[in-house]
Parts: C-alpha cells; structure tokens; sequence
C-alpha cells in the first residue's frame, strides 16, 4: 500500500502473548551479550576498520508491495554487477510486518545493514543509537537538495537519507466536479471555507451516493499543513508540540461542517471508507469528488478510479501568514550503527541515491527521487500520471517555505491517536474543543518518555 | 465420561493405580514436557522477568520493579481494554453456549444427514479464527453489506456496524457466538450418553418434552456444560485475530473493539513498550487462572456428577 499514508495494520493475526514471550527470551541472551558485538580490535572506541574484507555480505532490509520487490531485487542485481565482491540479501515484508520484525532483529542483535526507515519510527531508532551517522560514512549527497537532507537530521545529525519526496496534497476527480456541475476550484486561492463550500455543493449536485469529500482528519499531516499556514507546526525543531488549540479544534471543525453540510459521508461510511485505503476509498470507488493524499498515492487512485485525477494544492495556502505544504521524504536509507561492513553499506546506498540504472528501475516508487540530477534523467520514463506528481512538485517547489523536522521520538503513536479521536469527534461523541485538549495531551504523553 | 470428572474424582482413581503406571505416564507425557521447557516455559520465564523492566526492544531492559504493574492502573486505554475484553467474554461465551447446546438437542434427533449437519455446523468453528472470516465479517456488517441490504428489504435504514463505536464489539461477540461447533459437538456426545431409560420412565410418568429438558437433560449435561464453559471463558479472554482484522489493527472505532490482547500488541509492538506489554500478559494470566478457579469452586454447587 502506501510508503507514508496512513498505513494500518490489516493482517497477520498471531499468538500475542507467545511471540512477546519468544522476543523477551531472545532479548534477555542479548542483554547479557551487552551492546557492542563483533568484537574485532576488543577496544572501546577504534575507528571503523579502514579496509573491509570482501568478499561480503550485507543486508538491506524494506517493506513495500510485490512490484517493490521485484524492482528492488533488479536494483540488487544491478549493484551486485558492479560490485562483484559485495552479496546483497535481501529483507522484505509488507508495511505491516516490517516494524514488529525490525524491532525484534534489532533486539536479536540481528540488525540488518541496510535499513529502510520511516520518519515516525527514525527518531525512535536514532536515539537508541540504531542507526549510524552517515555523515561520517562515503556517500555522495551533494545532488540532494538542503531543506529535503534535512528531513534526515537529528539534532544536526544524518541519520537518514531520504530517498524521494512526496508532498500532501488534494486530490481531484474533474469527472465528477462535472457531473455535479461544479468548477474544480483555483487552487492557488481557495480558502479552508471555500474547500468545505465546494464539498457541499459537489454533493449536492452529483446526487445520492456520491459526496464531495473524504474525511481527512485520520492523517496529521492535513493538521501539520494547516497549523504551518498559520505559523504554527506539529513538531518543533526540539521536539515540542508547537501547534495550538485552537487549530487543532478548527481543524476537527472542518470536518463537522462537511458532515452537517453533506459533503462528506456520515461517520460510520467515513471510517470503513478510511479503513478501505486509496483502493477503496471515495476517488477510487468513483464515490466522492476530493481526498486528500499523498501524491506518491495518485497512481494507485487513479488506476482504481479508471478516471484523470487531478492534483490541487491543500486549501488555504495563500490565506494564512504563509504556506503549509512541505516535501516529505517518502523513506529513509539508514546504516546499522553496528553494521560489520560500513563501506559496503555505504556503497550500497550511494548507488540507490546516485545511481542512474537504479533509479530507472526504480522511478518513483520511492517517492520521486531526491537526487535532482536522477530525477531529471528519468522523467521521460515516467508513465502520464507519475509526470503529473513530478510537475506538481516542480509547481510548489518555490512556494514552500520550509520542511518540518523530523518528528520527536515516541510520534510512532500519533497516527493511532489522531484515527481514535477523529473518530470520537466524527461520532459527536466529544466537540472539537475537548478533541483538541485531548489530542494535545495524547500527543505530550507519548513524546514524553 | 469426560476428563473433568476423572479429575474430580482423583482419589477414588488412584486407589486403583497400579505401581509403575507413573513411568508409564511420565514417557508419554515426555513430548509435551519437551515442548513446554523449550518453546515455553523459556519464553515465560523471560516476560516475567521483563515484565519488571523498562524494555523498548531496541535498547536493554531497565529494572524498574512493579511499575509496569502499578502503571496499568492509571492507564485509561488499559481500563477501557479490561471493559471491552470482560463485555465480550461475558455476553458471547452464554450465548455461544446456549446456540451450541440448541444445535445439539436439534441434531440428537438422530434426523437423517447427520453427519453432514454436524460438519457443516462445525465448520465455523474451525474456520471463526481465521482472518479471511474476519474480513468477510467486515464486508457483511459494513454499511452497505449484507446485513443492511437485507435489512432494507424491510425497509429498515441500518448502520455501518463494523464501524459505529456503539455497535461494532456487538459485530465481534456474534462472530464469536457464530463459532458454536467446537461446543456442540461435545455436547452430542454429552447428550448421547444420557441413558434412554430416563426419558422412557419420565414420558410414562407423563412429563413433558420441557420437564424432561429440566430435570433429566440439564442436571445430566452438567459436566458438560462446565468443561464447555471453562474452556470457551479462557479462549474468548485470548480472542486477538478477529479484533485485529475488524477494527483494523487498533481496536477502533475508538477503542471500542480494544481486546485485552490486542492492546497487548499495540503496546509491546506499537509503542515499543515491551515491558509494559509483558506485565499485561502476566495480568492475563492471573484474570484467567483466577476466574478458572472460581469457576472450579463455584461447580461443586450445580454440577452434577452421576455415579
């Protein structure tokens, strides 16, 4: 499914209490081995051995649907080319598995040396000392733009690099603006008040079972933009909470007043839209005109809906103080801090960031690419809508003001708390005010420990 | 006539033993004593020991003593999973029971195509687990599903009830209640064991299809019904699989469908909180094991062992 939507859980039922029990027994053997293993000098701190033996063998763990698979394995082949004396393994599982099984290799002492990260999880990992300062490591970044390698940063150190860039953005369907006779609106001015007014009327005018919205208070990101139009933002720099009340009440606001006014579904038909991923959501089920997502998720909905979608930016840019929108890096390269063959490792990322062959396999199933040099290369292979995301981004390239930092250790929690109480709000159970009070203090409990 | 009365009647059974059964006992046992000191006990020994320790998986665990414990407490989400977790077990397992032992005095007709009553009856229960049946359960309670298309036939509006914070554990403890043929084959057997001589004395004292029922079928099952009882109590306390497939991993809508495992998982694979986790498995383990002896107490007032 998606690299950095919403992603839920959806298989994998398990024996619970067994499989904590079975990470607990190895963790406990781990523990007693201490931190440090592949004791090669017995010193504490020696630098990195300067020349590795190779042949060898490094691991590089990701998540991702079959077709990833594919296209990495070809990536592989193609490094392994290169690089006769270096054996990639691959480590792959779906978005769902990949954090349990992460999680309890790194406990094993089992962390692979390539590892694909996510910006909700690379605090968490960074600060345990997971992952290592890439900084210090052979990889050429210099066709990376500034503001997106920062998003790799923490507290000035590169942990990850950011393999594309995806932006949240709203999501058209001009087929049904005109079958309700609506005009898909200037996105260049249209306000916050203007996206639920348009909603309205899309609902109206395309009659019953079709609406004009999908709810999109499931996803901090919307929240994220909307707090930086108005000078606000999710996360500081530091790691504090840095957005208000307030906004967080109007932004659940919003969403009531597309229930009351029709534009959007009623509660109920609003989660199992949800809970149906880009696949079977609103656009892709031809129901609902607008939705909100991140643009390496147009093809899916497209290829779903079998209409033109289209790509506006979010309400409300040019109505607050500033704009809102950022580029996100979709994933994380990031080198196991303990890894046996760092150059390897760094060989390894620097042909995934750099290299031309790579990137033509992989196009923009990473986001599209970070290194610009690459992203221009391949443009002409990219099939129509896939240019659609790459001339959008081009489009609010100048207009974003900055990109935030990496979320605070603990932010792993935050899609689960904002779906449980977007869903308390959409079910009226508690107003916008009280879901603000609550998401805040939800929100400092989790980045509290 | 079952294990539960051969446990209950221990001591009149070991009057019989003969010297060296044990030996005899202790080898066919030994597989299972394998299993249970490598795959498990192991593991076991490990979560109580973390089960006292701050432990992200990622880092080593910190001894923190019983705070794990005393912090379940004060911890809202925990609370309201004990409330889904108990609104479960308590409603499903009588129904679930009540449905299995409904179906068997059906079936103990001895109607032709027994057999394949019996199976297809059965059949959920092994299939109730499973995830697939979990997904088709979302689609026949979503808002345009099965259920209210047949509804709307009445011309009765339903509700998304997989979705509706009020309404989706109902959706869970019917499919709970669906998987009644574990049970019920038991409870044939139960039935067929009863003597016919009683119904045939109580029909020519002219008692009636219901008094029969009462007196004769009921205080008869009892052993039955206990041993179906416990073991249903213990296994809906573990129910994960359905939770986590028809709320969607997270026991929404808004917790309303957070099982006591499944917040397990989300805290110990979620929140990286292994500790914490580990602690609310040996809180399982002691709501289990102590409603199970209360059930054992409680049994030597309405069951019924016949000599």
């Amino acid at each position: 499914m998606s690299t950095t939507g919403n992603p839920r859980p959806t298989r994998r039922g398990k024996r619970l209490a067994g499989s904590a029990a079975g990470i607990a027994a190895v963790a406990l053997t781990l523990a007693a081995c201490g931190g440090g293993d592949s004791g090669i000098g017995g010193g504490g701190d020696d630098a990195p051995a300067a020349a590795e033996e190779c042949p060898c063998e490094i691991r590089f763990s990701w998540w991702g649907s079959d077709s990833r698979h594919e296209s990495t394995q070809q990536i592989i082949e193609a490094f392994e080319a290169e690089n006769p004396d270096i054996t990639v393994v691959p480590d792959f599982t779906d978005w769902d598995g990949y954090w349990d099984k992460l999680a309890t290799s790194v406990a094993a002492g089992d962390t692979p040396d390539v590892i694909t990260q996510e910006e909700r999880y690379i605090s968490d990992y960074s600060t345990k000392n997971v992952l290592a300062d890439l900084g210090t490591l052979d990889i050429d970044t210099s066709k990376v733009d500034d503001g997106v390698l920062a998003g790799g940063q923490i507290e000035g150190t590169q942990y990850g690099i950011p393999t594309g860039i995806n932006a949240y953005a709203l999501v058209a369907d001009p087929e049904l603006f005109a079958d309700a006779g609506v005009d898909v609106p200037d996105d260049t001015t249209w306000t916050w008040e203007d996206y639920v007014t348009t909603a309205n009327a899309v609902a109206k005018g395309a009659g019953d079972g079709v609406w004009g919205t999908q709810d999109y208070g499931f996803n901090e990101a919307g929240l994220n933009v909307m707090a930086r139009q108005r000078g606000e933002t999710l996360f500081t720099a530091d790691g504090e909470l840095g957005v208000s009340e307030e906004t967080v009440a109007d932004f659940f606001q919003v969403s009531l007043d597309l229930v009351e006014g029709g534009g959007q579904p009623d509660a109920a038909r609003t989660v199992e839209y949800q809970a149906a991923g880009p696949e079977g959501g609103l656009l892709g089920t031809n129901k609902g005109a607008m939705g909100v997502w991140w643009t390496n998720q147009l093809g899916a909905l497209s290829d779903s809906s079998g209409h033109e979608l289209e790509l506006l930016r979010l309400p409300g840019e040019s109505e607050g103080e500033r704009t809102g929108m950022y580029y996100k890096p979709a994933m994380f390269y990031s080198v196991s801090a303990d890894t046996e063959y760092p150059e390897s490792s760094a060989k390894f990322v620097d042909f995934l960031l750099n290299s031309e062959e790579a990137a033509k396999i992989m196009l923009t199933d990473r986001g599209l690419p970070a290194n610009t040099d690459v992203r221009e290369a391949i443009l002409g292979d990219l099939s129509p809508t896939d240019q659609k995301v790459a001339d959008f981004m081009a489009d609010i390239e100048d207009e974003i003001v900055d990109n935030p930092a990496v979320p605070p250790h603990g932010s792993a929690e935050l899609a689960d708390i904002m779906e449980r109480i977007n869903t308390e709000v959409l079910f009226e159970r508690i107003t916008p005010e009280e879901a603000a009070t609550q998401l805040i203090d939800e929100i400092n409990a989790a980045i509290a420990n | 006539m079952s294990v539960i009365q051969e446990l209950s009647r221990g001591k009149q059974a070991g009057a019989v033993r003969k010297k060296g059964d044990g030996r005899w006992a202790l080898l066919f046992l030994a597989p299972w004593f394998v299993g249970l000191a490598l795959i498990t006990a192991g593991p076991m020994g490990a979560s109580l020991y973390l089960s006292f320790t701050d432990y992200d998986l990622l880092s080593a665990p910190e001894w923190v003593g019983l705070e794990n414990y005393t912090r379940m407490f004060d911890d809202p989400r925990f609370l309201q999973s004990l409330g889904v977790t108990f609104t479960y077990v308590f409603v499903s397992v009588p129904l679930q029971l009540a449905a299995a032992l409904g179906l068997a005095l059906l079936l103990d007709k001895g109607m032709r195509g027994l057999a394949l009553y019996r199976s297809v009856y059965y059949l959920p229960s092994l299939l109730g687990g499973s995830v697939a049946i979990a997904i088709l359960w979302r689609q026949i309670f979503g808002a345009d599903g099965l259920v209210n298309q047949v509804l709307a036939l009445f011309g009765i509006q339903g509700q998304g009830w997989v979705s509706h914070p009020d309404y989706a554990l109902g959706t869970l403890m019917a499919l709970n209640v669906w998987t009644f043929g574990a049970p019920m084959v038991i409870f044939l057997a139960g039935l067929r064991q009863i003597p016919q001589m009683y119904y045939e004395a109580a029909a020519i004292d002219g008692a009636s299809r219901w008094r029969q029922f009462r007196s004769i079928t009921v205080p008869l099952l009892t052993p039955i019904i206990f041993f179906n009882l416990v073991l249903q109590l213990i296994e809906a306390f573990q129910s994960f699989t359905r939770a986590f497939v028809v709320s969607g991993g997270n026991g929404g809508p808004s917790d309303s469908t957070l099982l006591y495992t499944l917040y397990l998982y989300l805290k110990g694979f979620g929140s990286l909180d292994m500790g914490y986790a580990s602690a609310m498995a040996w809180f399982l383990l002691l709501i289990i094991g102590g409603m199970t002896v209360v059930n054992f107490l409680a049994s030597k007032y309405w069951v019924f062992y016949d000599d």
